[in-house]
């Protein structure tokens, strides 16, 4: 099962499981706003979506990653509006079997999700202006 | 004629400085007709910018007639996570 989401407002994380029998891996991501941007200062990133297709994409990535790989659950919340330094912009679990198909599912879908989800970063720098992020990372 | 919506994000809105623009144009008017006349609108601020093409919330791989009503977004690189 997948579940993808757009979130606007703090993460509130999927919760821990302990009664999947199936399941030796359970993976959890979190993406954090960092301090600093190619050596700049910022305050905090504000996520921009193309609303619709953003969240469409992301399920659609989540869908292709559950069949790609023998995986048994992938659940997403990504974050839009402002995000504080520090604070989580981008959650990911994972529930498989081993922990070989659950790390190969998690590295593709993080890096298909920053090749073609359509959202996009602003950095908030510290006198308040606000300029698209230069970060492709 | 055929009315167009294009959708600015990112970089193409900071170019442009605007959220979005209603547009009309002779029917036959193909995406990478929209894609240079946007280009120039920006005066070269979205000079070596790739930017892929969303018709109507789809990526679409290749030059395509617009029709009326189509809403359009230029899709600089994209930065979730």
């Amino acid at each position: 099962m997948v579940k993808a989401e757009i979130i606007n407002g703090p993460i509130n994380f999927f919760p821990s499981e302990d009664n999947r029998q199936q399941d030796g891996a359970e993976l959890v991501f979190n993406g954090r706003v960092r301090a600093t941007e190619h050596g700049e200062n910022i305050t905090a990133l504000e996520y921009e979506q193309y609303e619709g297709m953003a969240e469409a994409e992301l399920t659609q990535l989540a869908e292709e990653a559950e069949k790609k790989f023998p995986i048994h659950d992938l659940f997403c919340k990504h974050r839009i509006g402002k995000v504080e330094v520090g604070e989580t912009s981008l959650h990911v679990s994972i529930w498989s079997k081993h922990r070989r198909e659950g790390l190969d599912a998690m590295d593709f879908f993080i890096t298909e999700l920053k090749k073609r989800v359509p959202i996009w970063k602003w950095a908030i720098l510290e006198d308040g202006s606000r300029i698209p992020s230069k970060c492709d990372h | 004629m055929i009315k167009i919506k294009v959708k600015c994000f990112s970089q193409v809105k900071y170019a442009l400085g605007i959220d979005n623009l209603n547009l009309e144009f002779e029917s036959g008017t193909s995406t990478s007709q929209l894609e240079k006349f946007i280009r120039r609108k920006a005066n070269g601020e979205l000079d070596g910018i790739p930017l892929r093409i969303a018709l109507n919330q789809k990526y679409i791989p290749d030059e395509t007639e617009l029709q009326d009503g189509d809403e359009v977004a230029f899709i600089p690189p994209v930065q979730g996570g």
